[in-house]
């Protein structure tokens, strides 16, 4: 059905005015990770936050950081990691993985926060990973929502995804929220990690694939 | 179209305004001394009301809020370096013909390109904070008249027309052929040339002759030709010292203004600066910034300063500062067809820099492994240009979930039963029901400082897996693997 004349025109006016609300993003950025990348609609959403949700020890968070790590690295695209906790283990991931890598080795999450806040408005990566696991639950809900929003408002309109990995649902009216629910066991640590990404249980809390980004 | 002459009127007072900030807007004039009889040499157009040559006291009272200074020699000495910078950049050939003014031959310079080159360099001087004008003609002589009654550039294409209706005191007669020329009605160099130079020489001899040539525009003269700076430096000597960043910046923002005018004259480019602040209490505090991108970009390296200045407490107040640039020659890179590089490299290094300023410069980089089997053996290197291609999947790929350590280890006790872990507490507390290892390293044991630990991976009954070392100083809990 076609709409009316005057809601057309509202809608011009609208995107004319604010152009940045009405963008549509349609570029994805793939993890790696089958689940994630199916429950996100093909990836890493550019210019949102996305958070995720690793509440068990185990449950593959530092998993999908490497899988990003690679499948960023043979796109040959960008990625920073800010690690609020210092808890990247180089040595953990394949070394031809790390070549792409800015580590941001934060002491706390002040330091994290304002390190994110400079690199999300960096145009040149592709992925800003920010790992807040690690970090101290008290210290992390003292987190004021503004510094979100602030987060999030200044990743709009930006080239590249941002990814927060987080203990617990910590990021408020962020787009995109998925938990990691499952737990590693110690037979896993033989097998590929191909293979462990492909199995990774990714639950979808909060957002939707729009029927645009399906077919787009 | 062989000379430009680029001239500051009123140079000594914008030279001190472009070193003062305080003085910006303000209605300042600069005197010959302190005294209430002093005179005033150069007036700012914000003094409604007074003009050079009048008294300090008549000064006073006609502009009630007016700021009377004398001369900065050492401002004077900044902005002369930045206009013959300025100057350089047009041209090799450069004569300082006066404080404030500097005469550039533009011999082979293709004349279409000059006056837009001219333009542009005033535009620059004027954002450093000085008001530049400029004559273009085929003499020296005649840039210079033109250079007086430009507004901002004027290029002298008919040497007779321009000079017709010029005043006769451009000419610089001596107070007495002033006197001379004028009972005889003479007012524009018009005037005079139209009298016969065999006449004006009889009459007023060779001074007379030499007047009528200048006015003619005929003196022709050799340049006395300066050399551009070989050493990028400015140095500044605080009275008062400061005690807070504002009127560093300012002052650094001069420097850097003027450095890189002199490097890009020299087609070269800062790698790194340092910046040295002098303390009260004599001691100095120096640090180097080395760019990642090397430039001669005033605000990329105002940027990187500033982080740094805004995050600096020093023991005592700054009685100075002093700036140097270590040149190189610009970064030439071909871009490869399937490279890629970066979008935009100079935010990427600026971001760098001042995330190097949150989080410390050795903790931001790109990990690279070193070369022995100790754990967590890595270094932070500075992120390549662009993106390498991938190499080959590994003969081995990465296999089991992937640790995440916790710095420092976490020092735990462990239960053995038979020389394997069945229970742990601590940080970490709890029955283990499987466990994986021992698996043991060590190195340097030629050297001092030799290791050896031996790691063992567990798996909580109540879910988790974890990597616990065992070292001489007993069991730490490494990191989880997630």
């Amino acid at each position: 059905m076609a709409h009316p004349p005057t809601l057309s025109a509202l809608r011009s006016l609208v995107a004319a005015r604010f152009p940045t609300a009405t963008r549509k993003h349609g570029r994805c950025i793939p993890t790696g990770v089958a689940g994630l990348d199916e429950a996100l609609g093909g990836g890493l959403p550019a210019g949102k936050l996305t958070e995720l949700v690793s509440a068990a020890a185990s449950s593959g968070g530092q998993l999908v950081l490497a899988r990003l790590l690679a499948a960023t690295r043979a796109a040959r695209q960008r990625v920073a990691l800010i690690d609020g906790a210092d808890g990247f283990a180089p040595e953990a991931v394949a070394t031809d993985a790390l070549r792409h890598l800015v580590w941001v080795r934060a002491h706390n999450l002040e330091e994290a926060l304002a390190a994110a806040d400079v690199l999300v408005r960096d145009g040149n990566y592709a992925v800003v990973a920010i790992d807040l696991r690690g970090i101290a639950e008290r210290v992390l809900r003292r987190t004021p929502a503004p510094s979100w929003h602030r987060l999030q408002r200044a990743a709009e309109g930006r080239p590249g995804a941002v990814l927060v990995q987080t203990p617990f649902a910590l990021v408020p009216a962020v787009p995109w929220r998925l938990a990691l629910r499952a737990s590693a066991s110690l037979a896993q640590r033989r097998r590929p990690q191909a293979e462990l990404a492909a199995e990774l249980a990714v639950e979808r809390v909060r957002g939707h694939v729009t029927a645009e980004e399906k077919a787009g | 179209m062989n000379y430009a002459v680029l001239r500051i009127p009123d140079f000594a007072l914008h030279a001190l305004r472009r070193s003062e900030p305080a003085l910006a807007g303000r209605p300042v004039a600069l005197s010959t001394g302190e005294g209430r009889k002093a005179i005033l040499t150069e007036v700012a157009p914000e003094a409604a009301g007074i003009a050079p040559g009048f008294t300090v006291t008549l000064a006073m009272a006609r502009c009630p809020g007016i700021v009377l200074r004398t001369r900065d020699p050492d401002a004077e000495i900044e902005a002369q370096r930045l206009l013959l910078a300025a100057a350089f950049t047009l041209a090799p050939r450069v004569e300082a013909t006066a404080a404030g003014c500097c005469t550039v031959d533009l011999q082979g310079a293709q004349a279409d390109r000059t006056e837009a080159a001219v333009r542009q360099r005033l535009a620059e001087l004027a954002r450093a904070g000085l008001p530049a004008r400029a004559g273009v003609a085929a003499t020296p002589l005649l840039a210079g008249y033109a250079a007086r009654s430009a507004d901002p550039v004027l290029v002298v294409r008919d040497p007779a027309r321009f000079l017709q209706s010029l005043p006769l005191a451009v000419a610089e007669p001596s107070a007495a052929q002033a006197e001379i020329l004028r009972s005889w009605g003479l007012k524009t160099l018009g005037d005079l040339t139209a009298l016969a130079k065999a006449d004006v020489g009889q009459r007023l001899g060779a001074e007379g002759v030499a007047l009528w040539e200048r006015a003619a525009g005929e003196t022709a003269r050799v340049l006395r030709l300066v050399e551009p700076t070989k050493s990028f430096v400015a140095a500044w000597t605080y009275e008062p010292p400061v005690e807070s960043v504002e009127p560093l910046l300012f002052k650094l923002r001069r420097f850097a203004e003027r450095i890189a005018f002199e490097l890009r004259a020299a087609s070269l480019v800062a790698e790194a600066l340092t910046l040295t602040l002098l303390l009260e209490d004599e001691t100095d505090h120096r640090r180097n910034f080395r760019l990642p991108e090397p430039g001669a970009d005033v605000e990329s390296w105002l940027r990187v300063m500033q982080t740094h200045l805004d995050s600096l407490r020093t023991a005592a107040r700054v009685s100075g500062v002093r700036l140097s640039a270590a040149p190189a020659r610009p970064p030439i890179r071909q871009d490869g067809l399937f490279e890629t590089g970066l979008t935009d490299p100079q935010a990427f290094w600026e971001n760098l820099a001042r995330l190097g300023a949150v989080v410390g410069d050795a903790r931001v980089g790109t990990p690279v492994l070193c070369d022995s089997h100790r754990p967590d053996a890595f270094i932070l290197e500075k992120p390549p240009e662009t993106v390498p291609a991938p190499a080959p999947p590994p003969l081995h790929p990465p296999r089991g979930p992937v640790l995440r350590r916790f710095r420092p280890p976490r020092s735990v006790r462990v239960l053995l039963e038979e020389e394997r872990p069945v229970a742990v507490t601590g940080p970490l507390t709890g029955r283990l029901c499987a466990a994986t290892g021992p698996w043991r390293v060590s190195g340097e044991w030629w050297m001092p400082g030799s290791w050896a630990v031996e790691t063992w991976q567990v798996e909580l009954a109540a879910g988790g897996l974890y990597q616990l070392a065992r070292t001489a100083e007993g069991w730490w809990l490494e990191g989880v693997l997630d």
